[in-house]
């Protein structure tokens, strides 16, 4: 669960920058979903997904 | 005064037919000077009539059979290609032998590039086999060896369709025109290129010589991405499962991404539609090859998992260390001369459209690599106390992993810069990999082409100096790329999104898919092929069939000992 949880996470964190391409023309406003992206997407590879691994890793065996 | 007076008429005559003529002089000198707009157009010129070649001067049949030692005979008015030999050579002749020339020096450059880079193959052979532990080497090289002939087939199949498919016209090479057909979705009121239909099995309109010189580089380049995979995954990957998951990523994974940002595709397009600078600018692939394979290879690193002995029970790392540096270097140095065909290669051109810029592309790469082994060795001698060797290696690769995307638009001192930071960071992140994410890769591909080529991809929207003009547009958009430093802070954020969809999307894609391969075949060897060595369960036969390997046992406690 908590591997589909990371990856979700890390493709919301695509889709947002990309849906803000078109909702809005503000450059900062790009900048912000972009950054706030990277970091959900991170958040998820690196922090939820990678812990799930960790969980089952083969030296806790 | 005398003389005015007594002949006062005929002074006035005098004067005022100087006048007179001066006024008509000046009349006719203003009448001889027609404005332009009024000018008479010079005759057109006759480019079928025959060309009187004397003032050429071309050597005769009896000056050639004497030889030519000096190489002035040779290359001369007879060597233009003319069509109609009744009717002598013409303008037209000429015209297209100009133009036949700039793209036979294009194809040239871009197959002798691209011969390069299938030689780096060669070269993240020995640098990911001298990594890995001597019991593991037959199955290392033959991972590196076969990815090469399972990535061609798949991207020949269709990886090349679906990438380039739609990006025509490439003017360096002609045009490669039959490249014509991307498929386009319509999404919140926008088009958004996906991918490519055009080329599959290379066979109907795209059997074109332009297509072919095209193939050729991004084959090679593609390989490059799916050879990455091959270092994290080492020593515990199952043969068949390396296998399947190459020509997925050659066909699939590894296009769609290439399409998106050299085939035409929706990052692309980032400044023609949503006015982001020029699109997503990555000259040679800090981001499509590099953070693509970087990435992937850290979603099949978390499958698979870290090999036996390489964590203990409490979680610390232990170092596994390769078994052979020398090799390992050289292969570095193998990279770092491919690596001249790499980026500039990546103009596709040697002639026009301002490709005379390769020289400032080879020197960027020669920069940034040297710099990015200088902030490895610096950062493991300050740290450590020692200048690591395979940090070193791994510091040139990691800075010419980071110029790989701004090479073409950045100057020099930029280069310095980022390859710079390129070393310092691979160092860093291999300790995060290694200490804090606790995944395994033992040659540092994730940090080097994964953490490195987001930074490059990152580096142009922050250094890219507005002064390269590859032919007056890029990606469609006028005018030459500039980043942040130089005053254009929409390209950086195009270089975001660019980086959100490598790390959102290419991670996420390659991680499903992965995954599902790992519940349909498995991905990793059992616990005894791992501690037996993978060269004899999964290849048959040793490397090193006369040395005599020494167990995991001795190996740790001659080793304590020794230390």
């Amino acid at each position: 669960m908590m591997k589909i949880v990371g990856i979700l996470m890390a493709l919301v964190g695509w889709i947002i920058p990309v849906v803000s391409l078109p909702l809005t023309q503000s450059l900062s406003a790009r900048f912000v979903a972009s950054i706030l992206g990277l970091i959900i997407s991170l958040a998820g590879i690196l922090g939820v997904l990678n812990q799930a691994h960790l969980r089952e890793a083969i030296w806790k065996k | 005064m005398k003389l005015w007076r007594q002949n006062k008429l005929c002074w006035l005559l005098v004067i005022t037919c100087l006048l007179v003529v001066c006024g008509l002089g000046a009349l006719a000198q203003t009448q001889a000077t027609p404005p332009p707009a009024t000018a008479a157009a010079p005759p057109p010129l006759p480019t079928d009539a025959p060309l009187d070649l004397k003032p050429a001067a071309a050597p005769t049949t009896d000056d050639l059979v004497k030889g030519d030692p000096a190489g002035t005979k040779t290359g001369t008015a007879n060597d233009v290609v003319v069509s109609d030999t009744k009717k002598g050579m013409t303008l037209a002749d000429i015209i297209n032998q100009v133009g036949q020339n700039r793209i036979g020096i294009n194809f040239t450059w871009t197959l002798i590039t691209g011969f390069l880079v299938m030689f780096m193959q060669a070269g993240f052979a020995i640098v990911e086999t001298g990594l890995c532990r001597a019991k593991n080497a037959n199955h290392t090289m033959m991972m590196n060896f076969m990815v090469y002939g399972f990535g061609l087939f798949a991207f020949w199949v269709c990886g090349f369709a679906l990438q380039m498919g739609g990006g025509a016209p490439y003017s360096t090479l002609g045009g490669a025109n039959s490249l014509n057909h991307e498929y386009v979705a319509t999404f919140l009121g926008k088009t958004w290129g996906l991918f490519g239909t055009h080329g599959f099995f290379l066979s109907g309109i795209t059997y074109d010589v332009g297509v072919m010189v095209l193939f050729l580089f991004q084959m090679v380049f593609m390989d490059t991405a799916l050879t990455i995979v091959t270092g994290s995954c080492a020593e515990r990957w199952k043969y068949a499962a390396f296998a399947v998951s190459s020509v997925f990523m050659g066909a699939i994974t590894y296009p769609i991404f290439a399409n998106w940002a050299w085939g035409g595709g929706w990052l692309s397009q980032l400044g023609n539609n949503f006015g982001l600078g020029h699109g997503y600018c990555d000259f040679a692939g800090s981001g499509v090859v590099h953070a693509v394979g970087g990435l992937t290879a850290l979603a099949l690193a978390l499958i698979i998992g870290p090999r036996i002995g390489k964590y203990t029970r409490e979680g610390k790392p232990n170092a596994i260390p390769g078994h052979d540096i020398v090799i390992v270097l050289t292969g570095c140095f193998i990279l770092a001369f491919g690596w001249f065909g790499f980026n500039p290669g990546s103009s596709l051109a040697a002639s026009g459209n301002g490709a005379l810029r390769i020289s400032s592309v080879a020197v960027n790469t020669m920069l940034a690599g040297c710099t990015g082994s200088f902030g490895a060795v610096l950062y493991m001698w300050i740290r450590y106390g020692k200048p690591d060797a395979s940090m070193s290696g791994n510091g040139l690769l990691a800075g010419l992993v980071a110029i790989t995307a701004p090479s073409g638009f950045v100057n020099p001192t930029a280069s310095a810069i980022i390859g710079l930071i390129a070393g310092v960071l691979v160092c860093v992140s291999v300790e995060f990999v290694d200490r804090v994410l606790k995944v395994d890769d033992p040659v540092g591909a994730i940090s080097v082409h994964g953490a490195n080529g987001l930074w490059g991809v990152l580096s142009v929207g922050l250094f890219a100096d507005g002064t390269s003009n590859y032919g007056g547009s890029w990606n469609g958009v006028n005018g030459s790329v500039t980043g942040l430093f130089y005053g254009d802070a929409s390209q950086l954020v195009a270089q975001l999104v660019g980086i959100a969809t490598l790390v959102g999307f290419v991670f996420s894609f390659s991680y499903v898919a992965g995954w599902i391969m790992d519940l349909v075949i498995g991905q990793r060897v059992s616990a005894a092929d791992e501690l037996e060595g993978l060269d004899i369960p999964e290849m048959g036969a040793l490397c090193y069939p006369e040395f005599v390997l020494k167990p995991e046992g001795l190996r740790v406690v001659s080793e304590v000992a020794a230390d």
